[in-house]
C-alpha cells in the first residue's frame, strides 16, 4: 500500500520535464524513507538520481518497499493534466498493475484520478560511491543553462576545466572556437545568484553537450545547480528540489583513445 | 548454416536473453565481426539487379568492395571499433554440409540457366542468388582494402566464429556480430544479429547473452551445446523427428545426448548410424583458435589514401570524388575522442525493492489485464477453493472493495 500526497505538486511535474527526454522507462522505488528513481539512458552515458525524500510529503505512506516500472513519457502526459497548483497524490497497491495519481485543485472543488498502467522493467542498479570530487563548482542554474545553449551552437563537446582562475567552460566546432570563463563571485545581493568554486585539485574534462543541453531542461526546478568534477569520475550536475530531495545527472566523460585498454567486462 | 530454428527457440524459452539495442549505442565498442557471412550478404545484396552486378572495368565483380566499404564506414562513424575474422580451413565434419551446398548452387545454376532462357525475371534474380559463391579472391580483396582502411584483420585457424567467440571470450573484444547462430554454441558472450544490416532497413540490433540463455534455459553450457547439436548444426545430421522444442525437453529430462540415446524411444525415432555427435561437441567445445597474443595483435590504425584510391579507383573503378570523401569520413570518425560509459565507473549492484508486477509468478488466472478484470478472476478463485483454506479465501475477499493489503499472489499459490 501506497500512498504519497505532494502539496507542491508542480515539483513533480517539473522532474517529469526534466528526465522524460533522457531516460523513456524506469523504476520509481519507494521505501520509507522516500520516493526516489535511478535510471540510465539508452546508451548508458547518463544516469539520472531522483530523491524526494518523505518529510517533503504532506502525507507519505509506504508500507513495503516496493518498485513501479513507469513510462516517463506517459507519465508526464498524465502529470501534464494537473494544474500547477494543484495537490497530487500517488496512490499504489501491493500486486496491483496500475498506479493512480489524483489531482486536486487547491480549493478542493475539483478532483480527477489518472490511473496509469505500470510495465514490467528489466533495470539495473548501479552502485554509486559517495566521493571526494577535485572540485565543485555552484552557481545560477540559468547561467548554466545559458552556457550550454550557447556553447552546443559552436560545437559537439564542452571542456570544462577548474583552475585558480575559476571555471572555464570551452568548445571548438567548424566555424570556430567559444570559451567561457566564470570567476569566483560571492558578493552578491542574493545568495542564488553566487558562482562559489571550491578546488581541492586543477581540473580538466570533457563531455558531450547533446547530453548537458538535456541536463538543463532542469533548470526550473532550482535557481543553483552544483556541478562535481573529478578526473576519475562522472560529473555530476545537481539540481535541489526545494527542501525535500534532489535530481542529479551524472555524465561519463569522453576520454582520449588508449589503444592497450582491454574491453571492460560485460555486465553478467 | 548455423543452428536449426535456435532463434526462435530462444525468443519462446529465453526472452529475456534477447534485447533490441540500437546500432548507435555500441558506440566506443571493439566488436569482432564474422567476415565470410558479410561479405556473401554484399555479393546477394549490394548493387544487385538480375544477373548484372557492380563490375570495374574488367568485369570482375565488385559488390563486395563496395559493401564491405560503405558499411565499415559507417561502423566507424558511430564510433564502433569493428576487427574482421576471416574463415580458415573448414572442419572435417562440415565436409558433408559443405558438400550438400555444393550441389545446391549446381542446382541452382542449372535453375538459373533455365530461368534466363524462359526469361522470368523474378525467377533470374532468385536463382542468381542462389549461385552466389564467396571465393578466394573475394576475400583476399577484402582483407586488403580493410588493410588499407586501418581496420585490423585476424585469419582464423578454422571457423570463423569460433575465433569470434575466442576474442569475446578473452574479452579482446566486447562482442562477436554475424548472422550465424553458430556462434552462441561456440559460447561468444555477447552475440549481436543485425549489426551489418544496411541502416535503410532499420533493424535494431539483437543482442543476445549467453549467460541470459544458460539461466533462463537453466542448462549448462555443456548441455546447451548438446541442444544445439540436436537441434541440427552444420556438422553432424540430427535425429529425425527431434526439432529444437522436442530437443529442450529431452535435454532437460536427460542432461545429455548419451543419456538421451539410452533412454529414447528408438522405435520412434531413427538415430543416424554412424553419427559423430561427440566429434561435434568437441569442435564446438574446444575449436580450432589462435590464441597467441602475437598473432592477436589487434590495433586500429590512419588510414592509407593513397593506396585506398589506387585500390578503388584505379584498379576497381570507384568514383573518386566519393572515395576521397568516405577517407575524410574515415579520418574524421578516428579523431573523434570517444565517450566513456557509466558502468566503467559505477558496478551493478542488487535493487533492495519489490518490483510490484511481480515476475515469475506463473500464475494462469492473473493475466496481465487492468486491474478491474483481475479483481474478479480472483473472485471466482476464491469460490471454488476447498474450504481448508477459507482464512486466505477470506484475505483475498478482503481485496473486493477497496483492493487493501493482500496480494493477489497468495491466490496463485493456492490455485
Amino acid at each position: 500500500m501506497l500512498e504519497l500526497r505532494l502539496v507542491q505538486g508542480s515539483l513533480l511535474k517539473k522532474v517529469l520535464e526534466a528526465i522524460k527526454d533522457l531516460v523513456n522507462d524506469a523504476n520509481f522505488d519507494c521505501s520509507s524513507s522516500g520516493f526516489s528513481l535511478q535510471a540510465m539512458d539508452s546508451s548508458h552515458v547518463a544516469l539520472v538520481a531522483l530523491l524526494l525524500r518523505s518529510e517533503g510529503f504532506e502525507h507519505y505512506r509506504c508500507d513495503r518497499n516496493m518498485s513501479m516500472g513507469m513510462n516517463l513519457g506517459n507519465m508526464s502526459k498524465m502529470l501534464k493534466c494537473a494544474g500547477n497548483d494543484d495537490i497530487i497524490t500517488i496512490k499504489g497497491d501491493d500486486g496491483s498493475d496500475t498506479v493512480t495519481f489524483m489531482f486536486e485543485s487547491p480549493t478542493q472543488d475539483k478532483i480527477a484520478d489518472f490511473e496509469m498502467k505500470l510495465m514490467d522493467i528489466d533495470s539495473e542498479h548501479l552502485g554509486i560511491p559517495e566521493a571526494e570530487y577535485q572540485a565543485i563548482v555552484t552557481m545560477p542554474s540559468s547561467e548554466f543553462a545559458r552556457i550550454c545553449k550557447d556553447l552546443s551552437s559552436i560545437g559537439d563537446t564542452v571542456v570544462i576545466s577548474v583552475t585558480k582562475e575559476g571555471v572555464k567552460f570551452s568548445t571548438r566546432g567548424d566555424i570556430g572556437t567559444a570559451n567561457i570563463v566564470l570567476r569566483q563571485n560571492t558578493t552578491v545581493d542574493k545568495p542564488e545568484d553566487a558562482t562559489v568554486i571550491e578546488m581541492n585539485e586543477p581540473v580538466s574534462l570533457t563531455f558531450a553537450l547533446r547530453y548537458m543541453n538535456s541536463f538543463t531542461k532542469a533548470t526550473s526546478l532550482s535557481n543553483t545547480v552544483k556541478i562535481s568534477l573529478s578526473s576519475e569520475l562522472p560529473v555530476v550536475v545537481e539540481y535541489k528540489i526545494a527542501e525535500m530531495g534532489y535530481v542529479r545527472f551524472y555524465l561519463a566523460p569522453k576520454i582520449e583513445e588508449d589503444e592497450d585498454e582491454n574491453e571492460t567486462k560485460p555486465k553478467v | 548454416m548455423g543452428i536449426k530454428g535456435l532463434t526462435k527457440l530462444l525468443a519462446d524459452n529465453a526472452p529475456k536473453a534477447m534485447k533490441e539495442q540500437k546500432f548507435e549505442s555500441y558506440f566506443g565498442r571493439k566488436i569482432a565481426i564474422d567476415a565470410s557471412m558479410s561479405i556473401y550478404q554484399f555479393l546477394i545484396v549490394v548493387g544487385r539487379s538480375g544477373t548484372e552486378m557492380l563490375t570495374n572495368e574488367a568485369g570482375e565483380v565488385t559488390s563486395h568492395l563496395q559493401g564491405m566499404f560503405n558499411r565499415t564506414i559507417r561502423l566507424l562513424e558511430a564510433g564502433i571499433k569493428p576487427l574482421y575474422v576471416f574463415d580458415g580451413k573448414p572442419p572435417d565434419l562440415k565436409k558433408q554440409e559443405l558438400a550438400k551446398r555444393f550441389s545446391k548452387r549446381a542446382d541452382a545454376t542449372e535453375d538459373l540457366a533455365a530461368a534466363v532462357e524462359s526469361g522470368v525475371k523474378e525467377d533470374i534474380e532468385k536463382f542468381s542468388k542462389r549461385t552466389v559463391k564467396v571465393t578466394k579472391q573475394h576475400n583476399d580483396d577484402c582483407k586488403r582494402l580493410l588493410k588499407l582502411m586501418g581496420v585490423p584483420v585476424i585469419e582464423a585457424p578454422s571457423e570463423a566464429e569460433a575465433q569470434c567467440a575466442m576474442l569475446c571470450k578473452s574479452r579482446k573484444v566486447y562482442a562477436v556480430a554475424s548472422e550465424d547462430m553458430d556462434s552462441l554454441t561456440f559460447g561468444a558472450p555477447i552475440f549481436l544479429r543485425h549489426l551489418m544490416d544496411p541502416s535503410s532497413r532499420k533493424i535494431p540490433v539483437m543482442e543476445f547473452e549467453i549467460p541470459k540463455i544458460l539461466e533462463e534455459l537453466n542448462l549448462s553450457m555443456d548441455q546447451f551445446i548438446d541442444l544445439c547439436i540436436l537441434s541440427g548444426c552444420d556438422y553432424c545430421d540430427s535425429i529425425r523427428g527431434i526439432g529444437g522444442q522436442t530437443a529442450l525437453k529431452l535435454i532437460r529430462q536427460h542432461g545429455s545426448i548419451e543419456s538421451i540415446l539410452e533412454n529414447i524411444n528408438k522405435e520412434r525415432y531413427q538415430i543416424p548410424e554412424d553419427w559423430p555427435y561427440q566429434e561435434a561437441r568437441q569442435l564446438f567445445k574446444e575449436p580450432a583458435v589462435l590464441t597467441d597474443e602475437e598473432q592477436l595483435d589487434i590495433k586500429w590504425t590512419s588510414p592509407d589514401d593513397e593506396g585506398l584510391i589506387t585500390f578503388l579507383v584505379n584498379e576497381n573503378g570507384f568514383n573518386s570524388d566519393r572515395v576521397m570523401k568516405a577517407i575524410e569520413k574515415i579520418k574524421a570518425a578516428k579523431n573523434k575522442s570517444s565517450q566513456g560509459r557509466l558502468e566503467s565507473f559505477f558496478k551493478p549492484v542488487a535493487n533492495t525493492s519489490q518490483p510490484v508486477k511481480r515476475k515469475g509468478t506463473k500464475c494462469v488466472l492473473r493475466p496481465p489485464k487492468p486491474a478491474i478484470k483481475h479483481k474478479m478472476l480472483s473472485l471466482q478463485v476464491c469460490n471454488s477453493m476447498p474450504k481448508t483454506i477459507g482464512s486466505l479465501s477470506m484475505l483475498t475477499l478482503n481485496l473486493f472493495p477497496k483492493q487493501s493489503t493482500p496480494s493477489p499472489r497468495g491466490v496463485c499459490f493456492n490455485a
